[in-house]
Parts: C-alpha cells; structure tokens; sequence
C-alpha cells in the first residue's frame, strides 16, 4: 500500500516537474532551433531544423553593431552589479545590526523605489540626462541601474547579514579589531553566500532591462545587446532578420548561464556552521 | 596585567530598565572573580561594560588605574570569551587563534610561536588545521579559551562559557579553566548563572539580583555568612531550608519545635526591632539522624520528629525529604529563587525539608524518624528585608549565641 502511495506520488511529481520544464524551456529551445536554420526553411514550421548553419552566428558578430553592444551590456551590468553590492552590503550591515535614526525611513524609501513603476520615470530621466550630458553614456545607465537594483540587493542582504551571529562581531571587537575590519574579516566573508546572490539577481536585472536601455542611450556608445536587438535588420531592407535576432538572442543568454555557473560554486551552504553552539 | 575597579557602575537601557545599579567593585591584579545570579540579574551586562560593548552609563570603570569608560574594546587590551564560542567558521584553528595578534600587526614567526604555544597549553596542537565546524564542543570551548589567552591580556573576561557543555565535560573544563587561571596569573571576571561553578572556581565570589550586588566575598565565606535571605538560598545545593518562625515567649516557635534565643539574639531582636515573624535558615548538612548524635553533640542541637518522604542514598551520604507540618517561609526572595530554579509552582501544602544525613544511617521512606539539627548553625532572617539577623560582625554564631 506504502509503496503504491510512493509511485504514485513519484509519478505524479514528475509528471508534473516535465510539465513546468517542458512550458519553461520550449520557447528558449524554440529560440535556439531558429537560430539554426537557413532563411529558407526558417518558417518550416519544424522543431529540429532540417539544415544545421552558423550562418545567423557569422552574421551578428559580422556587424560591429552586435560585438559593441554586446561590450556595453557586458560592462554596465558588471559595473553597476559591483556598486550595487557594495553600497547594497553596506546598507544592509546598518540595517541588520545597527538602531540608527531613521532606519525604519531608509527601509521605507527603499522598498518605495522598488515599488515605483518605471515606466512613470523614463521620460523624467530622459530629460535629466540629456540636461546634465549623461545621456548615451555608460555612467548614464549604470546610475539608473544601481538605483532599482539597491533596494532588492539591501532586502537579500540584510537577511543574510541576520543570520550571522552577532556574537561573532563582538568577538571581533574584543579580538582588537575596527568596526570596519570586523566588517571585511570577519562578517563579509560568512555573508559570501548572499553576496554571490545578490549579485546574481542584480546582474540579471541590469542584463535583461530594455526599458532605461532604449529610452537612455540613442547610439552605439551606450546601447546594450537587448536594444541592439531590436535594431537588427536584415541583409537587405526586404530580408527578414529573424535567423539574426534568435543568434544574438542566444548569445546572450550565455554570458547570464556563465555568471550564475561561476558564482553558484561559491554559494556553498552550512558556511556559518561550527561559529557558535550546536 | 591590571586590576579592574568599578565605581558606582550602572546601565540604564533606553526602554527604561535598570539593568546594573550603582556596583561597587575592586576586583585586583590576578584575582579571579566569579559573577553569579539568576538570570537577568545584570551579570552578563555588568561583564560587557567591563569588555565597553556596553555603553556605561554611570559611575566609572577603571582598567589598570585608568578610566576606560568611553574606550572602544580593542583599546582595553582585554580578551573575551564568549557563552556560544564565537569562533570564526571561515577561519581554521590556528588562524582563529592567530586573529588577534594579526590586528597588532606582529610578524609572522611571533605569531606561529605565540599560537602554538597557547595551543600547546590547551592541547590544541593536533587541531590547529581544523575548522570549527570539524572540532567538538569542548574542543570549541578550547579554542575560544586559546584565542583569549594568545595575546596576554590585561585581563579575561568569561561569559558563561562552559554552560554549553555536557555535565561531564563541564566539571572536566572548570579545572582546566582554574589551573590556566592560576599558570597565567591573569585578572579574570567569571559570569556564570551556576552556583556550583562560583563555588569552585573563584577566589571571591559577587553576588547579583535585580542588577544590584548583594554580596561580595570567598565562597566559604558566602555559604558560611550569608548576608540575606537571596544569598543564602542562592548558595549551596541543595540549599538551605527555610521555615517560618514565631516569637513568642522567649523562644521561637517553629516547625522543628521551639527554638531557644540566646541572650545575645534577644537583645538584637529588641534592638533591630525585629519583627515577631521570622524565616528560620537550616543548611541541608547540619541535620543528621538522631540515632548517630552523641550526647554532647546533642546539646548543641534540637530534635524533632518527621515522616520520611523520600530518601536518596548518593553514597558518601543520605539526602532524605521530610514533610513538617505548619506555615511556609514566604518572602519575596524567596519566590524569586523558586521562580528561578523553575519550580514556583511545586511546593505542595505544609513545609518539605531536605536534610544531608550520614550514609550509616538507617532511615528509610515512609517511616517517621527523629531528626536532630545544629542549633550553632541556624540563620535567622527577617522576612521583610531578607536581612541576615543572625550576623555578628559579618559572622553568623546562630541562635545560642551569647
């Protein structure tokens, strides 16, 4: 009876587990058997292409469109990933050890943020940047990203930062050791778990935006690959460039496998155990 | 190596509470003081303003003749050791133990001696590679201790930090944690809500309830003269028994029978205008079977009869339960000390007496046997203070007295 209910289950689970991977990856797999094909049997209508090329591939990185911004995706997310973990661990240290004034205020502004649609700041943006000469520039998307990434990476962080014994900073203190040092040998490396993390999320989030990406930059200076996508046009003005976009989109879903590859090996878990008791 | 003094020391939260008020204490170079009392008695607090995790505020804290008040932990030059260890995960034995002295900026090879030096005192040295999370618990406790002892503080400071250890261990690590006290001759101050471990460890043992010192002073001493009330209930294991008693007569009226007053009581009695209700004070030990009591030990004493409601052999001696009919000592420390050792609520009707009799002798449960008990030995409190009245010049000399 035990072992009946067991199968059944297992059977059931998986059914289900095939289920939610098969509606999660077909759209990619689809992507990625276009980019494949030839432009004749592109709209064939067939799973697995019938003609294997590389010619989609040839083609984009053929253009100096895709390789610049494929350069500038790639800098600005690291770049404004790495700020915002920074200011993010910072923040989030005050937030889960310290009683400061005006915590509660910091918490709310920064949840505020994240709730604000952003739609509703483009256009607002659009004008600051172009007042100020930001516009098209690196820095010009870098600030925007850091700003929505902030309140997620101080939310991950602050749980991580939580979770570490308090106990451990003191005996950093009594040890002879600053505030700050205590902080970067001490905390820093027990929270490396939810740093990786956090830069994760924050890297996906400045990687995929397409929004401050087309509204912010207007030439290959600044435009990231998501835009630069969008640009794509054909060999002629009467081919269609469909073979060209699935390339590039899969292309750029490389580097975001390569990133969370990299970083999921140092997010080893049980880092804390053996700190204090038990 | 310093002496810590505290001068009129006391924390005040920001909620309202007073955690530690007013401590007066002169702890000198190489002494090892032990806190105790209950939980939330202002131990832990006081032994963190003495490390400056604590804010003080009030009163002054003197490290070596210098007042440390408003100086961080790392310029007192004093080493912790915490309740829950403390070590850091993401370092091995050596490098937890190296971490100090790393912060001085010493050069490699004096560190290497220095740690493996300590490390070798405490046995640590096949370990030294491990991380925290491969080592026992003792083991753990052994590595806090060492990353205390590396940099040869000006004084230790422990937190509880044998509670997490098994009962066996726990004895084992108290003789470990007295003789490198006394090899290094360092100031230590002791936090412990264990009596037994105040007892042992301490050359002078502080006394805490409600964030106020009730006693200072050698363990013996301590058990022997207990100031009040909370002291002497606090102290000893299993401790003293309490009884209510009445004066009437010239006598006090209990429920181990009437009770002489020497002269010496009686005149403190009028002269403290004393109330005519007591609480009677009689340590297990000074009770002891009546069949065994010489003639002229008996006259210093009293007997009575009880039944036996249960009787525990541990070998060396008896622990025997007797029930005595009459009124229960009732005070506020009192219910303070029951509340703490968890058993408020498990005094029945009637008064129950634990007494320590020799291991000869031949009382067994349910029979009602004759009981004699010390009368030089008896405490008297008042049980609107908790007041030792039984103290002369710090000394109790019972009831006979004089």
């Amino acid at each position: 009876m035990a072992v009946e209910t067991t199968t059944r289950a297992k059977l059931r689970w998986g059914l289900l587990d095939v289920i939610v991977v098969v509606f999660a990856l077909v759209p990619v797999l689809w992507i990625a058997s276009l980019s494949f094909k030839t432009p004749a049997t592109l709209t064939d209508g067939k799973f697995l292409p019938r003609e294997w090329t590389l010619e989609n591939y040839r083609t984009i990185f053929a253009t100096d469109q895709f390789v610049r911004a494929l350069v500038n995706s790639i800098g600005i997310a690291l770049i404004a990933t790495l700020i915002a973990v920074v200011l993010g661990a910072m923040a989030a240290y005050a937030i889960a050890r310290l009683d400061f004034p005006g915590k509660k205020l910091l918490v709310g502004v920064s949840l505020l943020i994240a709730m604000f649609p952003q739609v509703s700041l483009v256009s607002p943006l659009f004008e600051i940047e172009r007042q100020i000469g930001l516009f098209d520039t690196w820095p010009g998307l870098i600030l925007p990203y850091i700003t929505f990434a902030l309140p997620l990476a101080i939310y991950t962080l602050s749980a991580f930062f939580k979770q570490i014994p308090w106990d451990l900073e003191k005996a950093a203190k009594m040890d002879g050791a600053t505030q700050g040092q205590a902080f970067r040998r001490v905390i820093a490396p027990l929270a490396a778990p939810g740093l990786f993390t956090t830069a994760i999320l924050v890297f996906i989030f400045c990687w995929n935006d397409f929004l401050f990406a087309i509204t912010l930059t207007s030439t290959e200076r600044a435009r990231t690959v998501p835009v630069a996508l969008s640009f794509f046009t054909g060999a002629s003005q009467f081919e269609d460039p469909t073979g060209a976009i699935c390339a590039a989109a899969v292309v750029i879903t490389v580097p975001i496998i390569l990133f969370v590859l990299f970083f999921q090996r140092r997010i080893v878990s049980g880092l804390t155990s053996g700190a204090v008791k038990g | 190596m310093a002496d810590i003094v505290l001068d009129k020391v006391s924390k005040r939260f920001p909620d309202g509470t007073d955690a530690v008020r007013d401590v007066d204490l002169e702890i000198a170079d190489g002494e090892f003081v032990i806190l105790v009392g209950p939980s939330g008695c202002g131990k832990s607090t006081t032994l963190n303003m003495i490390a400056g995790l604590e804010d003080i505020s009030s009163g002054e804290l003197r490290i070596g003749g210098e007042r440390v008040n408003d100086k961080a932990p790392r310029d007192r030059d004093i080493a912790m050791v915490f309740q829950s260890y403390a070590l850091y995960p993401n370092m091995t034995v050596r490098e937890n133990m190296a971490f100090p002295l790393r912060l001085q900026k010493l050069d490699r090879e004096t560190i290497n001696s220095k740690v493996e030096e300590a490390a070798k005192v405490l046995e640590l040295t096949a370990l030294l590679d491990r991380r925290p999370a491969n080592l026992s618990g003792g083991q753990r406790q052994r590595v806090a201790m060492g990353r205390a002892i590396v940099r040869q503080p000006k004084a230790f400071l422990m937190d509880e930090p044998l509670s997490n250890l098994d009962a066996k261990l726990r004895v084992q690590m108290r003789t470990v944690v007295s003789r490198l006290q006394k090899q290094l001759g360092t100031t230590t101050v002791y936090v412990t809500h264990d009596q037994t471990e105040a007892m042992t460890l301490g050359d002078r043992v502080v006394i805490m309830r409600g964030g106020q010192v009730q006693q200072v002073g050698p363990p013996q001493e301590l058990y022997d003269h207990p100031r009040n009330l909370f002291v002497a209930g606090f102290i000893g294991s299993p401790s003293m028994n309490f009884l209510h008693a009445a004066v009437e007569e010239g006598a006090l009226r209990t429920a181990l029978g009437d009770v002489p007053i020497g002269d010496r009581l009686r005149r403190e009695l009028e002269a403290a205008d004393a109330p005519r209700e007591l609480i009677l004070g009689v340590r297990p030990e000074h009770f002891e079977d009546a069949e065994l009591v010489d003639a002229e030990t008996g006259r210093r004493g009293l007997e009575f009869e009880a039944p036996v409601e249960i009787v525990e052999s541990m070998g060396s001696d008896k622990y025997v339960y007797l029930t005595v009919e009459g009124e229960r000592a009732s005070a506020a420390e009192l219910e303070e000390l029951a509340a703490d050792a968890g058993a408020a609520d498990l005094t029945g009707g009637g008064a129950n007496l634990v007494t320590r009799l020799s291991a000869e002798s031949s009382v067994t449960e349910g029979e009602t046997r004759r009981v004699w008990f010390n009368l030089e030995k008896i405490h008297l409190f008042d049980p609107a203070n908790g007041r030792n009245l039984t103290l002369h010049e710090g000394r109790a000399a019972g009831a006979l007295a004089g």
